[in-house]
C-alpha cells in the first residue's frame, strides 16, 4: 500500500475531539469563492498544529481544487534563512502534491536537488525561483530573498491554475520579535498574504486585534477539550497504556488540566512509567506534581516559557495570582525594574500567551497548568524552597481542590432545579404530598409505596412572572439562599390574585434543622415587606431532608417542604405536563428509579442497552410488544449517538428512569448532534414506488415510542424517548401504531 | 428438489432466507449477497422468513429496501414471513408493508400453509 504519511501527526487512537474545526477549516478552502482568512487562536499545545496538520492531509489525499502548503514557523531566524527554508518548502510541496508522492513532503532536499526535481518535470518558471534565491543570496540581499520566497505560493498558483490554500502554522512566531530584521520580515510576510487564502494559527490575538493583519478574517478559538470528550480522551489513553483508573478521578484530572490534550496525554504516560493507576485523587496528585515539576509537560514548560531572568519569573508570578489585572506601573514598583525592562519582559511574556497587555493593564492568560509550574519556579528559584515542600503544598491544594470538586458532582445545584422549578410552574397543578416532607415520607417509605394512601388533593401554582435570588434584599443575612418568585393565580392578573412564592434551598449534607426553619422564617417575614402581594406561600427544599423538630415546627407555620427526591418528581412532572403529556401523569408520585449504563463503542453495543431495557421493561410490568417497540426505538437512538459521537471511540451513556407511569431513556454522546428527522424520511413517497432508503431512525424512534425529544447538553446532544406503562390487562402498552 | 441448508433453502426456482436474529448493516448486507447470488443464478421467487429475526435496525431496513429494489428490477417476486410483532411495526412505519406480500409463516408464503394452501402465491 502507498505510504500516505505526510507530517507527523499524533496517532488517530490518541487524537480528540477537532473533527468539527478540521471540516469546517477543509471546507472553507475548498469553497467556490475566496474564503477569507482564518485565524486559529488558542493556548499553547491546544492541539493546533495536529489540527492545522490534518487539515493539510486532508487537502493533499481528499481534492484537487486548492493546492494546500502547510509552514510551520520558528522564531529568531535570520531573513534569508527562513526565506531558502520558506521556499524550499512551497516548491516541494506542490512538486508532491502534484506528482502525489508524500516522501517529498517528509524527506528534507537540498534547494538545488528541488530545483533539478522542477526542471524534470517542465516547471522551469517554479525552478527559476531557486534560481533567484541562489542570486540574492550571493549578493547579500536580504530583502530580494525573502520577496523571492513569499511571492512563491503566488508563482505556483499562476503555474498551476489552482489557487494555493496556505497553513501557517505559529504565524506569531514569524511576527513577534522586536528587531528590525524581525519587524521587516513580519511586514513583508503580511504583504504576501493580503491576496492569499488561508490558516494560521497563533497564541495571541493580537495578530489581528493589534492590526497586524489588516485583511478580512475570521478567528477560531481553540479551547480546551469539553469536560466529557477530555475525559473520554483520558480514559482511552488509560486503557491504551494500560493504567488502572477510576471514572471519576480522571473527570478530574481531565478539569483540572482544562482539558489541554497535552498536559492529559504526559500525565497517562507518567502514570503508565511509574507503574501507578490513576484511581484515588492521591493517585492523580502524585502524578500531576512529579510530572510538572520532573516529567515530560514540566520540561515543555521550561522551554516554552523562556523565562529569562528572575525578573520576568517575578512578573509572572505577580500577574497569575493577582485576582484582577495589574499595571505596568505597579509591576515597576513592586520590583523595582526600568520600564524598557520592564517592557521586555512583557512582550516577552505576552508572545508566549501567558499575558494579554491591554490599555495599561495585564491580565493573566496562562492555564491551571501553567500557574502551577509558574508557582513551583518562583518558589524554588525566588524563595529557595525545596522542590519536595513546595511539591508537598501543591499536592496538598490539588487534593483539597479535587476533594471539592467531587462533592460538587454529587448532585445537580438544588438550587438552579428549584428555581427551574418556580419558572415552569406555569399555572399547573401538582399533589400536595409533594410539598410536605412528612406526609411524603410516611407514605413512601424506603421507594415503596404504603398500601391504603389516602388521596391529598392537589396545589395549584400561579403563573410565574419572574424569579430572582433575595442577595440584593437582605444583603448581610446569613443562611442559604432565598429564590422568589413572582406570579398570578388562577389566571388572573389582578392584585387579589397576586401571589409571591419563597423558597430557600438549603445544600448541604446535613438536613434542615430546627433553626434553619427560625431562620427562614424570620427573614421571609422581613422579605414580603418588599412584596404588595396578597399571599406569601413559603417552601424550604433541602438536598438531605429534615429533622422530625424542622418538620414539626415548619407545618405548623404552613411552610412547604420538600427534599430532593420530592424536587426531582416535581420538576420532572412539570417538565411533562409542560410538554403536553397529560393527565396521565397527575399521579406520578411514585419515587423514580434510576439506572445508568455505558456503551462502549463497539460492534453490536446497542444490544447491550436492549437487554438491559427488557429487563427494566418487565420489571416495570410492559408488555411484549411494547417491550419490543422500546427495545427497538432505544437502538436506533444508540446507533444514531455513536454515528454522530465527536470522539471516534467515544461511549454512548444510557439513563433509565422508571417511575410508575412511565420509562423515561436519556441517550447522551459527546458529539455534535444527533440527526433530525430527515427529509428523505418524512418526505411522503410517490405512489407506487418505495420508500426512501435511508434516514429513518428518528421517523421509527417517533413510531414507537409516546415522546421522542433532542435535547442539546454541554458537549453534545441528548436524545429523550419516553414510553408510558399501561399495566398487563389495561389492553397494551403506550400507543397504538 | 428441496435443499435445506442453514440460513437458506431451495425449492426448484424458489428460494428462502433465514436471517440471523438481529439484522444490523453486516448482517443486511450478507442477506443482500445472498439475494442477488439467487437471482443471478435464475432464482425467481425469494421468501425471506424473519421467524428467528429479533429485530431488524433502520439500516437493515434500508438495505431491505435496496433488495427489493433489485428483485423487482428483475422481475422476480420477494415475500416475506414469520415477522414478530415490533418487526411488522417497523417495516409498517417505514412503509413497506404496502408493497410487500407478508405472510403469517413460510409455509403461507410458499402456498402450502394452512392460509393458502392451494393459492398460486408463487
Amino acid at each position: 500500500m502507498k505510504d500516505k504519511t505526510l507530517f507527523s501527526t499524533c496517532p488517530d487512537g490518541e487524537f480528540f475531539g477537532r473533527a468539527s474545526e478540521i471540516e469546517y477549516i477543509c471546507g472553507r478552502a475548498g469553497a467556490a469563492l475566496p474564503a477569507p482568512a482564518i485565524f486559529l487562536f488558542g493556548r499553547r499545545w491546544t492541539g493546533k498544529t495536529e489540527v492545522l496538520r490534518r487539515v493539510f492531509r486532508n487537502l493533499f489525499w481528499g481534492q484537487a481544487r486548492v493546492v494546500p502548503l502547510y509552514y510551520q514557523f520558528r522564531g529568531g531566524r535570520p531573513g534569508e534563512e527562513f526565506a531558502e527554508d520558506y521556499l524550499k518548502e512551497v516548491l516541494k510541496q506542490y512538486l508532491a502534491f502534484r506528482l502525489r508522492d508524500s516522501r517529498l513532503v517528509r524527506n528534507e532536499l537540498t534547494l538545488d536537488k528541488i530545483e533539478s526535481l522542477l526542471v524534470d518535470n517542465d516547471l522551469y518558471d517554479l525552478a527559476d525561483l531557486a534560481a533567484v534565491h541562489r542570486e540574492a543570496k550571493k549578493a547579500g540581499d536580504e530583502t530580494a530573498a525573502l520577496r523571492n520566497a513569499l511571492q512563491a505560493p503566488t508563482a505556483v498558483s499562476a503555474r498551476s491554475g489552482i489557487p494555493v490554500y496556505l497553513i501557517l502554522d505559529d504565524l506569531d512566531r514569524a511576527v513577534s520579535g522586536a528587531g528590525q530584521n524581525e519587524a521587516r520580515l513580519a511586514r513583508e510576510l503580511m504583504d504576501s498574504l493580503g491576496p492569499s487564502s488561508f490558516v494560521a494559527s497563533a497564541s495571541a490575538r493580537r495578530l489581528i486585534e493589534g492590526g497586524v493583519f489588516n485583511g478580512p478574517a475570521e478567528a477560531i478559538e481553540l479551547e480546551g477539550l469539553d469536560e466529557e470528550t477530555a475525559s473520554s480522551m483520558m480514559m482511552d489513553l488509560c486503557r491504551l497504556y494500560g493504567v488502572g483508573f477510576d471514572a471519576e478521578i480522571v473527570k478530574l484530572g481531565a478539569h483540572r488540566l482544562d482539558g489541554n490534550p497535552m498536559y492529559m496525554r504526559n500525565l497517562v504516560w507518567a502514570a503508565s512509567k511509574a507503574g501507578t493507576g490513576l484511581t484515588t485523587l492521591k493517585d492523580f496528585a502524585d502524578i500531576y506534581t512529579q510530572e510538572l515539576f520532573e516529567g515530560n509537560t514540566g520540561f515543555a514548560l521550561k522551554s516554552a516559557l523562556g523565562l529569562r531572568g528572575i525578573n520576568a519569573l517575578r512578573v509572572l508570578h505577580a500577574c497569575s495570582i493577582a485576582r484582577k489585572p495589574l499595571t505596568s506601573e505597579e509591576l515597576s514598583e513592586r520590583f523595582r525594574q526600568g520600564e524598557s525592562e520592564l517592557d521586555s519582559i512583557i512582550r516577552t511574556l505576552s508572545a508566549a500567551g501567558l499575558l494579554e497587555a491591554s490599555l495599561g493593564s495585564l491580565k493573566w492568560t496562562g492555564d491551571a497548568a501553567v500557574k502551577d509550574f509558574v508557582y513551583f519556579a518562583y518558589e524554588t528559584r525566588v524563595k529557595g524552597r525545596s522542590t519536595e515542600e513546595v511539591r508537598t503544598y501543591l499536592a496538598r491544594e490539588v487534593l483539597k481542590e479535587g476533594f471539592n470538586f467531587r462533592s460538587s458532582k454529587i448532585a445537580v445545584n438544588p438550587q438552579d432545579e428549584v428555581s427551574e422549578a418556580l419558572k415552569s410552574f406555569n399555572g399547573q397543578k401538582s399533589r400536595k404530598v409533594l410539598f410536605s416532607h412528612q406526609a411524603f415520607a410516611a407514605r413512601f417509605q424506603k421507594g415503596a409505596q404504603k398500601a391504603g394512601a389516602v388521596d391529598d388533593g392537589e396545589l395549584a401554582f400561579p403563573q410565574v412572572v419572574g424569579c430572582f435570588d433575595s442577595e440584593r434584599l437582605e444583603a448581610n443575612e446569613a443562611g442559604p439562599p432565598i429564590i422568589v418568585a413572582h406570579g398570578f393565580q388562577n389566571g388572573r392578573y389582578d392584585s387579589g390574585n397576586e401571589v409571591v412564592w419563597m423558597a430557600a434551598v438549603k445544600d448541604s449534607v446535613s438536613p434542615v434543622n430546627i433553626g434553619d426553619v427560625e431562620n427562614f422564617l424570620r427573614r421571609s417575614q422581613i422579605l414580603r415587606e418588599n412584596f404588595r402581594a396578597a399571599r406569601v406561600v413559603r417552601w424550604i427544599v433541602s438536598r438531605e431532608g429534615f429533622t422530625a423538630e424542622a418538620l414539626k415546627r415548619a407545618e405548623a407555620e404552613g411552610v412547604l417542604s420538600s427534599d430532593s427526591v420530592q424536587l426531582k418528581i416535581i420538576r420532572e412532572n412539570l417538565e411533562s405536563r409542560g410538554k403536553g403529556a397529560g393527565a396521565a401523569e397527575i399521579n406520578g408520585i411514585a419515587p423514580v428509579k434510576e439506572f445508568e449504563v455505558v456503551l462502549p463503542s463497539a460492534s453490536k453495543a446497542e444490544l447491550v442497552a436492549a437487554r438491559a431495557v427488557e429487563e427494566i421493561g418487565t420489571e416495570m410490568g410492559f408488555d411484549d410488544a411494547a417491550i419490543g417497540q422500546i427495545k427497538a426505538a432505544l437502538v436506533e437512538a444508540c446507533i444514531n449517538a455513536f454515528e454522530h459521537s465527536r470522539v471516534r471511540t467515544a461511549k454512548v451513556y444510557l439513563k433509565f428512569a422508571a417511575s410508575a407511569k412511565r420509562l423515561t431513556i436519556h441517550v447522551q454522546n459527546g458529539g455534535v448532534d444527533f440527526d433530525s428527522l430527515s427529509e428523505a424520511a418524512s418526505a411522503p413517497a410517490e405512489a407506487g414506488k418505495l420508500p426512501k432508503k435511508r434516514g429513518w431512525g428518528f421517523e421509527l424512534m417517533k413510531g414507537l415510542m409516546d415522546e421522542v425529544r433532542v435535547e442539546k447538553v454541554r458537549g453534545g446532544a441528548k436524545v429523550v424517548l419516553v414510553k408510558y406503562l399501561v399495566r398487563k390487562g389495561d389492553g397494551g402498552n403506550g400507543q397504538e401504531i | 428438489m428441496v435443499k435445506r441448508y442453514r440460513n437458506f433453502k431451495e425449492l426448484g426456482d424458489t428460494v428462502v432466507l433465514y436471517p440471523d436474529d438481529y439484522i444490523n448493516d453486516i448482517e443486511g448486507e450478507k442477506l443482500e449477497d445472498l439475494c442477488a447470488n439467487y437471482l443471478d443464478r435464475g432464482f425467481r421467487k425469494i421468501v425471506v422468513d424473519f421467524s428467528e429475526t429479533e429485530l431488524v435496525n433502520s439500516i437493515g431496513v434500508s438495505i431491505l429496501i435496496g433488495v427489493i429494489e433489485k428483485v423487482r428490477e428483475r422481475d422476480a417476486n420477494i415475500y416475506f414471513s414469520g415477522l414478530k410483532r415490533v418487526n411488522y411495526d417497523i417495516f409498517s412505519i417505514v412503509g413497506l408493508t404496502k408493497h410487500i406480500r407478508i405472510f403469517e409463516t413460510e409455509e403461507d408464503a410458499l402456498g402450502i400453509g394452512p392460509k393458502t394452501a392451494g393459492q398460486a402465491v408463487l
